[in-house]
């Protein structure tokens, strides 16, 4: 009877992978540079995080069209790390298969060499979050067919990145208060 | 035989003009009345929120995620709640799950019913503008009568739903569900079945499977392209699953295959509409009794964010025009969040767009980007690209060079041939 306690216990352990399972299993054995992980949230959502080196990084890109020809580009995210700048790209993997494949790329470069590969060649939308990314954070897109500023006037001061955490972020001098009543500067003005 | 000489026009489009309800810029280049190329310039109502997010903490940061948009503002501070939720690992109780589906929906009505009238309104029946927006007061009165607040409803917090849905809110939704599925016919029969309105809608800036993909396009635009997609389906969000959403695509209204034009746009939209009926009368159905939100007070909420957000956190949600993505970082013992992006659905379905309307009219463009209501500026002044070379007209050329062409066409015209002063001639 134990014996068959033990055999039951072991049927339920052994479960069938998962869509996020094999999209994890195959990113990690083409790509073993790459940090793989899957994180699940507390309505039982599962997201595949991924942080890969800049040399894998547009090769990552391309082998996840290899996956599924029509992933989806998401939303591209510029981040200040401190001491790194990072480019994160949210990619459905699956869509029309519900529940899709979330999965979430993360490359992070030093800040005294910005540069990262683009990749709009494999997603055309990538190049419109980049040209955000780089006018916000000052991240260079090594091959960016169009290097031209989205969102920011063509007045603004060149070398100053508003999103930045550090020194290159935008200094008090140069918030322009549009007369709005409320706004006191340092307290009593 | 005359050698043909192309000209290429560009012509600002925006960023200011009566018709425009936000400021954007297209620049379009033309060939006669043909769109060979949109340029998009964004950011004349760039207001800093991603800078202003970095000195505010977690609970101050809802507000300002409610103000990105006024017709999706539930969208954007749902999204941007799930992403803290997922950051901090909080759960939400089921009543109050329900209670954000049902405010989603009837945002998703009325945010669909004004879309359909500013479509009319663009096309020229400003009847149909009437038509859906006195339609839609009935489903603003209800979201006024459950949150006080026309706009702005601010009922959810992070954790749940601020106030509760009794039984006399439960009673006006019903109500209003019987009166929309009443109307509804008549609506869908206005754009689907009018012979003037469907000749106009249709095979008007088709977008295609392939741009759609390519651009990453969302909502009903790429639903109406043949994507089947939809965040709130893909995501399993919530109590979603148990309310039966599925993605509505046009062949499940028109009976036809999904073509990508302003007409599927349309019928995508009316097919979304019953949807969200039938799964408001659900929800109704299965609300269960509890609580409606995890943490009582929202100082007791900012000191316990502080210690559990530890983390990056992504919340995805179907919004009226498509999937919302809001991501949140923070990091332990800091009450701000070191990193708050959201991204809008117009941002993707812009660029499909404007690759949607190459090679169509410039009279189909203000139909093209209905949903985001743009209209044409006024041409100060023009460059002209030929032979390579490009030189820009200013409103004394243009005068001239409309002179000379009216007396190629008549010359019995008379007058002074040198226009005089700014926008007269003698």
């Amino acid at each position: 009877m134990a014996d068959d306690n033990r055999i039951m216990e072991n049927v339920d352990n052994v479960r069938e992978p998962t869509k996020e399972d094999t999209v994890a299993e195959t990113i990690k054995s083409r790509f073993p540079n790459a940090h793989v992980e899957i994180r699940e949230n507390k309505w039982g959502r599962k997201r595949v995080w991924v942080i890969v080196p800049r040399e894998d990084y547009k090769a990552l890109m391309k082998f996840l069209l290899e996956l599924d020809p029509e992933a989806h580009y998401s939303i591209g995210i510029e981040q200040d790390y401190g001491e790194e700048i990072g480019y994160m790209s949210h990619i459905l993997l699956h869509y029309d298969n519900a529940p899709a494949v979330s999965l979430l790329v993360d490359v992070r470069v030093p800040k005294d060499d910005p540069v990262i590969p683009d990749i709009s060649d494999i997603f055309p939308i990538a190049l419109q979050y980049e040209r955000e990314a780089a006018e916000m954070m000052g991240i260079v897109f090594e091959g960016i067919p169009d290097s031209r500023r989205l969102f920011l006037p063509d007045d603004f001061p060149e070398g100053i990145y508003p999103l930045r955490l550090d020194e290159k972020g935008i200094p008090e001098e140069i918030v322009k208060n549009a007369g709005h009543p409320y706004y006191l500067k340092g307290g009593d003005k | 035989m005359t050698k043909k000489v192309e000209y290429w026009i560009k012509i600002p489009f925006g960023p200011i003009h009566p018709g425009l309800e936000e400021p954007e810029k297209f620049i379009l280049t033309l060939d006669g009345e043909r769109i060979v190329n949109v340029d998009v310039k964004l950011g004349y109502n760039l207001r800093g929120l991603q800078w202003i997010a970095y000195r505010r903490n977690y609970v101050q940061i809802m507000y300002l995620a409610e103000r990105i948009c006024g017709i999706c503002s539930f969208s954007h501070n749902h999204t941007y709640t799930r992403a803290v939720e997922e950051a901090a690992g909080i759960e939400v109780p089921e009543r109050a799950e329900y209670i954000r589906a049902i405010i989603g929906e009837l945002e998703r009505v009325h945010s669909h019913l004004l879309n359909l009238g500013v479509l009319g309104h663009d096309i020229g029946y400003d009847t149909v503008l009437h038509l859906t927006w006195l339609a839609r007061e009935r489903v603003m009165d209800v979201l006024e009568a459950i949150s006080g607040n026309r706009v702005n409803y601010s009922m959810v917090t992070i954790g749940g739903v601020r106030r509760d849905i009794d039984e006399k809110g439960k009673r006006l939704i019903l109500d209003m569900i019987k009166y929309y599925r009443s109307i509804m016919p008549q609506i869908e029969e206005v754009f689907l079945h009018d012979p003037t309105i469907e000749a106009r809608l249709r095979d008007c800036a088709v977008i295609s499977k392939r741009v759609a993909l390519e651009q990453g396009a969302v909502g009903p635009t790429a639903r109406a392209s043949g994507l089947k997609v939809d965040a709130r389906w893909s995501e399993r969000l919530g109590v979603y699953p148990d309310l039966g959403v599925k993605p509505v695509m046009p062949q499940d209204v028109t009976g036809e295959k999904p073509h990508g034009d302003v007409f599927d746009r349309a019928a995508v939209r009316i097919g979304e509409i019953y949807q969200s009926l039938d799964m408001l009368e659900h929800a109704l159905d299965q609300m269960p009794e509890g609580k409606i939100k995890t943490f009582p007070k929202d100082n007791i909420l900012v000191a316990k964010l502080k210690i559990m957000v530890d983390g990056e956190g992504i919340g995805r949600y179907e919004a009226p025009r498509g999937e919302l993505v809001h991501y949140v970082r923070g990091k332990k013992g800091s009450d701000k969040p070191l990193r708050w992006k959201p991204r809008e659905p117009t941002f993707p379905n812009l660029f499909a767009v404007a690759k949607g309307v190459t090679g169509d009219q410039v009279a189909d463009f203000v139909l093209a980007v209905a949903s985001i209501d743009p209209c044409l500026s006024c041409t100060d002044r023009v460059a002209v690209v030929q032979d390579g070379k490009k030189r820009i007209l200013t409103e004394t050329d243009l005068l001239r060079l409309s002179i000379k062409k009216t007396r190629e066409i008549n010359p019995e015209v008379k007058g002074d041939p040198t226009p005089v002063g700014f926008g007269c001639s003698r």
